[in-house]
C-alpha cells in the first residue's frame, strides 16, 4: 500500500471489538486501529446499515470483519468468547439495545473485569430524554446548535457538518486510552460513555462560558477583519480565506499584495461605519481582480495566512497533506485503488499506518473464530444455520 | 474518586486555544497540569475572557520569563518532574527558547513531548503558524456550509473547529504514547496540527479509480437541511427539526400530516425519488408545518414514531448550562472564579464509571501558583522573592489588572 510506513504499532497487542455504526464509533476506533490496535468489526448478518454509505470505506478500514448474529443464543456465546480475548468493546446502539441482548456492561463486567466497555449513545444515560431518537440533527436541535452559527438570513441554520459526531469521534479514542491507562494502575476495566451531546459540548469551549459577571462570547455577528469577514471571492469565482495572522512577522502587508491603500486594524476600528464599508468595498473589488493561486503564493511568501476554500475532495492536492504522507492509496476490494486521508497524528517513535481497506462483510469470520479453537466442521454448521456469515 | 489520569503530570507551554485546550482535557481526566505562562500573560488572557476560561480551567499556573536563565532553569526543573510536555509554538520557537524536545529529553529521558502546529513541522508551509479559519477553509467544511455549490458564499463555523481539531488529537497522541511508555519505558516526541485534524471533518470523502468522488448530501441554499425529510421546518411558533430517515418514518409522517396520498405519489415513492424531488416535497410540507405549534408537531410525531425535536435557541448555552440533570451527571460543571464569581461550563466530556473525576478548579490567574510551585521545586523564600523582584517570575498582586 502506498503511503504506508513501517509498522511499529504503539498499541500492538490491544484487541478492540467494534460493534459501532455511524461516525463517532468507526472513525474514533480508526485512530486506534492505525496505531497498532487489532480491531475486529462485529457485524450482524447482512452487515451494518452504514456499510452502504460511501464514507464507510474510510471509517471502517484497517480492521477485520466478523459476522455473528447476536440475537441467536449460540451467536452470543461466540461473542462472549471474543470478549474474553478483547481489551475493549465499542458500541453505538440506541439506549437499551445491548441490555436486550444480555450484553450490557453490567452483564459483562464480572466475567471480564479488565474489559473497557465504550458506549456511544446520542443522549447521555440518566437524562430524561435518553430513549429519544438520536439522529445527529436532533442533537443539534435540542442543544441549540442551529442558533449558534449565523447564516445569511435570520433564524436557525442547519449544520452540514455532523458536529456532535465530530466531537465524539475525538473523545471516543481519548476515553478508551484514558481508561486503558487507568487499567494499568488499577488492573480494572470500566464503562466509558461518550454521548453525541457531550461531543457537541466539546465544541462550545469558546462560546458557552457563563459567569456571574455575564457571558463572554465570540460575537454571533461577523466583526470586520476576523473569521467570516475574511472570506473573499477572487477571480473566476474562486473563494479564499485570508485569515492573515500566521504567527510570524510578515515581510509585506496584505494591502500591498492586493494593491490597495494600507489601513491598520486600529485605523479600521476608528473609521465610521461608512468609511469602513467603503474600504471593505475597495478590498472586495481588489480580491475579485486577483487569481487565487497567485495570491495564496504571495501571502505565504510574505508570512501571511491564507487558504483556498475548496470542495472537500480538492484537499488531497494540498502540498502539506502530500508532504506529511497523509494522502494514501487504499486498494478497496470492491472498487480498486482509492485516494483517502491517511495519518492525522504523528508519533515519532511509533508512527501509525493504514493497515488495510474496509474488509468485505464477514471476510475474517472463519479466521477469527478458528483462532478461538473452533474447527471448520462446527463453523460450517453455524454458517448453515445463519449464526455466522463469511467465506471459508 | 480520581480521574483516569491520576498521577500524570503535564507541563503546558501553550497559548491561545489550539495549545491549551488539550492540556485542559488532560486536567479534566485527572492529570496534574501546570501552565507555564509568560510574565506578560497568555495572548488570549487580556482580550477573549470566555475563550480563555474555556481552555484553562483545572490547571495551576506559574508565570516565568523563559528568556532569563533562571527562568529557563525553573522550566526545565518542572519538565524533569513531568510525564508530558505540550504546546503550540510555531516551528523552531521552543528550540530557541530552550524548551524543545531535545532540551526536555535531556532532563527527562522518557518525556512525552507534543507540539501542535498549524500545518506540521515538515513541508513547504511548515514555518507558518495560523488560525482556525485556515483549517476550516482547507478541509472543505466552509465550502459545504455555504453551500457554495448552490451559489452562496462559504460559511465559517463559530466553534473554533480547527483549534479543537488540533487539541483533541494531540491528547490522543499523548495517551497512545503514554500506553507505549508503560510497556517499553520509551518516551517520544509527536505532533498534531489544526490542518490535519480538520481533515478528519471531511474524511468521508475519497477519490475512486475513475477520479471522481462519491456524491455527498448537499445543503440547500436556504441552509435548512440535507433533504425534504431531514430538515428544519418553520412552524407557527418556532422551528422543528424533522428526521424521517426510514421508509416507516416516511409513511408515518404522511399520516401525521394528513397526507396519506403522498405515500402513493410516484414522485415520492422511493428514498431516491424523494431526494430527486426534494424541492417539490419541501414545498408541499412547508405550509403544512406552518399550521401548528412546534411542540404539537413533536408530540404528534412522537406518537407516530417519527423522529423530531424542537430546534431551540439555548441563549448562548444558558439553558443547557443550567439543566439540573446535566449538572447532576457532571456533564455541566460549576465552580467559583475569584474575579468572575460562579462559572458554568461543560463538565465531563467523557463519563467514566470507575474513575469519574470532576473539573472544579477555575482558570488560573496569571502566576496564581508561582510561589507554591517554586516551593515544591525546592526554591527557598528568599530566592523566590529575589526572582520576583528581578521580573523572572510574577504572581497576582494588589491591583491585578487582568480581566481573568
Amino acid at each position: 500500500m502506498e503511503g504506508a510506513r513501517e509498522m511499529s504499532g504503539a498499541l500492538e497487542g490491544l484487541r478492540i471489538l467494534d460493534l459501532s455504526d455511524g461516525i463517532a464509533g468507526p472513525l474514533g476506533v480508526l485512530q486506534l486501529a492505525e496505531h497498532g490496535a487489532e480491531v475486529i468489526k462485529v457485524e450482524p448478518p447482512g452487515g451494518l446499515p452504514g456499510r452502504n454509505r460511501p464514507a464507510s470505506r474510510v471509517y471502517n478500514r484497517s480492521r477485520r470483519s466478523v459476522v455473528i448474529d447476536l440475537k441467536d443464543a449460540r451467536g452470543r456465546e461466540l461473542f462472549l468468547e471474543l470478549c474474553g480475548s478483547a481489551d475493549v468493546l465499542v458500541e453505538a446502539f440506541s439506549s437499551g439495545t445491548m441490555a436486550e441482548l444480555g450484553l450490557a456492561y453490567e452483564d459483562l463486567a464480572d466475567r471480564f473485569p479488565r474489559l473497557i466497555y465504550c458506549s456511544i449513545p446520542a443522549w447521555p444515560t440518566g437524562t430524561r430524554y435518553q430513549q429519544r431518537p438520536g439522529y445527529e440533527a436532533l442533537v443539534h436541535a435540542r442543544t441549540g446548535q442551529h442558533w449558534e452559527n449565523t447564516g445569511f438570513r435570520a433564524g436557525p441554520i442547519f449544520l452540514h457538518s455532523p458536529v456532535a459526531s465530530f466531537g465524539a469521534m475525538f473523545l471516543v479514542p481519548i476515553g478508551i486510552m484514558a481508561a486503558l491507562n487507568a487499567r494499568e494502575r488499577t488492573g480494572k476495566g470500566q464503562r466509558v460513555e461518550v454521548s453525541l451531546l457531550q461531543g457537541v459540548l466539546s465544541l462550545t469551549t469558546q462560546i458557552w462560558n457563563w459567569t456571574d459577571r455575564g457571558q463572554f462570547l465570540l460575537p454571533k455577528t461577523h466583526p470586520p477583519s476576523v473569521h467570516q469577514a475574511t472570506i473573499y471571492e477572487c477571480a473566476n469565482g474562486e473563494w479564499i480565506h485570508a485569515s492573515t495572522n500566521a504567527g510570524v512577522t510578515p515581510s509585506r502587508s496584505e494591502a500591498s499584495i492586493l494593491g490597495i491603500e494600507d489601513v491598520s486594524f486600529a485605523e479600521l476600528m476608528e473609521m465610521t461605519p461608512e468609511q469602513r464599508a467603503a474600504y471593505e468595498e475597495t478590498k472586495r473589488a481588489a480580491f475579485l481582480r486577483h487569481d487565487r493561486a497567485t495570491l495564496i503564493e504571495q501571502y505565504h511568501e510574505a508570512g501571511l495566512g491564507a487558504e483556498a476554500i475548496v470542495a472537500p475532495h480538492e484537499h488531497f492536492a494540498h502540498p502539506q497533506l502530500v508532504a506529511t504522507g497523509s494522502v494514501v492509496t487504499v486498494e478497496d476490494p470492491q472498487i480498486g485503488p482509492t485516494t483517502q486521508l491517511g495519518q492525522t497524528i504523528f508519533l515519532e517513535r511509533t508512527p501509525g499506518t493504514v493497515t488495510g481497506p474496509q474488509p468485505l462483510l464477514g471476510a475474517h469470520t472463519f479466521e477469527v473464530l478458528r483462532a478461538l479453537g473452533h474447527d471448520d466442521a462446527e463453523l460450517d454448521a453455524l454458517r448453515a444455520r445463519g449464526t455466522i456469515e463469511g467465506p471459508d | 474518586m480520581p480521574g483516569p489520569l491520576e498521577g500524570v503530570r503535564v507541563i503546558d507551554f501553550g497559548q491561545f486555544l489550539a495549545g491549551p485546550f488539550g492540556p485542559m482535557l488532560l486536567a479534566d481526566l485527572g492529570a496534574d497540569v501546570i501552565k507555564v505562562e509568560p510574565t506578560r500573560g497568555d495572548g488570549m488572557r487580556a482580550h477573549v475572557v470566555g475563550s480563555f476560561m474555556g481552555c484553562q480551567r483545572g490547571k495551576r499556573d506559574i508565570a516565568i520569563d523563559l528568556k532569563q536563565p533562571e527562568g529557563l532553569e525553573i522550566a526545565r526543573k518542572l519538565v524533569a518532574t513531568a510525564d508530558m510536555v505540550h504546546h503550540n509554538m510555531t516551528k523552531g520557537t521552543a528550540d530557541r527558547l530552550g524548551v524543545g524536545y531535545e532540551h526536555c529529553r535531556a532532563v527527562k529521558p522518557d518525556i512525552l513531548y507534543c507540539n501542535n502546529f498549524m500545518y506540521g513541522p515538515i513541508g513547504p508551509l511548515s514555518h507558518l503558524g495560523g488560525l482556525d479559519p485556515i483549517a476550516q477553509a482547507a478541509s472543505g467544511i466552509e465550502w459545504e456550509q455555504g453551500p457554495v455549490a448552490a451559489g452562496n458564499p462559504p460559511l465559517w463555523y463559530r466553534y473554533g473547529h480547527g483549534d479543537v481539531a488540533a487539541a483533541m488529537p494531540s491528547v490522543l497522541a499523548l495517551l497512545i504514547a503514554l500506553y507505549h511508555r508503560q510497556r517499553t519505558g520509551e518516551g517520544q516526541s509527536m505532533w498534531a496540527s489544526l490542518f490535519h485534524g480538520s481533515m478528519l471533518y471531511t474524511a468521508d470523502v475519497w477519490i475512486g479509480p475513475d477520479g471522481t468522488s462519491p456524491e455527498r448530501p448537499t445543503l440547500d441554499a436556504q441552509q435548512l437541511g440535507l433533504s425534504a425529510l431531514y430538515r428544519l421546518y418553520e412552524t407557527s411558533d418556532g422551528w422543528l427539526q424533522l428526521a424521517a430517515i426510514t421508509e416507516d418514518h416516511w409513511r408515518a409522517l404522511c399520516g401525521v400530516l394528513g397526507r396519506h396520498d403522498l405515500v402513493d405519489d410516484p414522485r415520492f415513492a422511493t428514498c431516491e425519488s424523494r431526494l430527486a424531488n426534494r424541492e417539490e416535497l419541501t414545498k408541499i410540507l412547508e405550509p403544512i408545518f406552518m399550521g401548528d405549534l412546534a411542540v404539537n408537531w413533536r408530540r404528534a410525531l412522537d406518537a407516530a414514531g417519527v423522529p423530531s425535536e424542537v430546534s431551540v435557541d439555548t441563549w448562548d448555552g444558558e439553558t443547557v448550562l443550567f439543566d439540573d440533570e446535566l449538572m447532576r451527571l457532571g456533564i455541566v460543571t460549576e465552580y467559583e472564579h475569584p474575579l468572575l464569581g460562579r462559572v458554568r461550563q461543560f463538565g465531563n466530556l467523557i463519563t467514566f464509571s470507575d474513575t469519574p473525576g470532576k473539573p472544579q478548579r477555575a482558570a488560573p490567574m496569571l502566576g496564581q501558583h508561582t510561589k507554591e510551585i517554586l516551593a515544591e521545586l525546592g526554591y527557598d523564600e528568599a530566592t523566590i522573592e529575589d526572582y520576583h523582584s528581578r521580573g523572572i517570575v510574577t504572581w497576582p498582586s494588589e491591583g491585578y489588572a487582568w480581566p481573568v
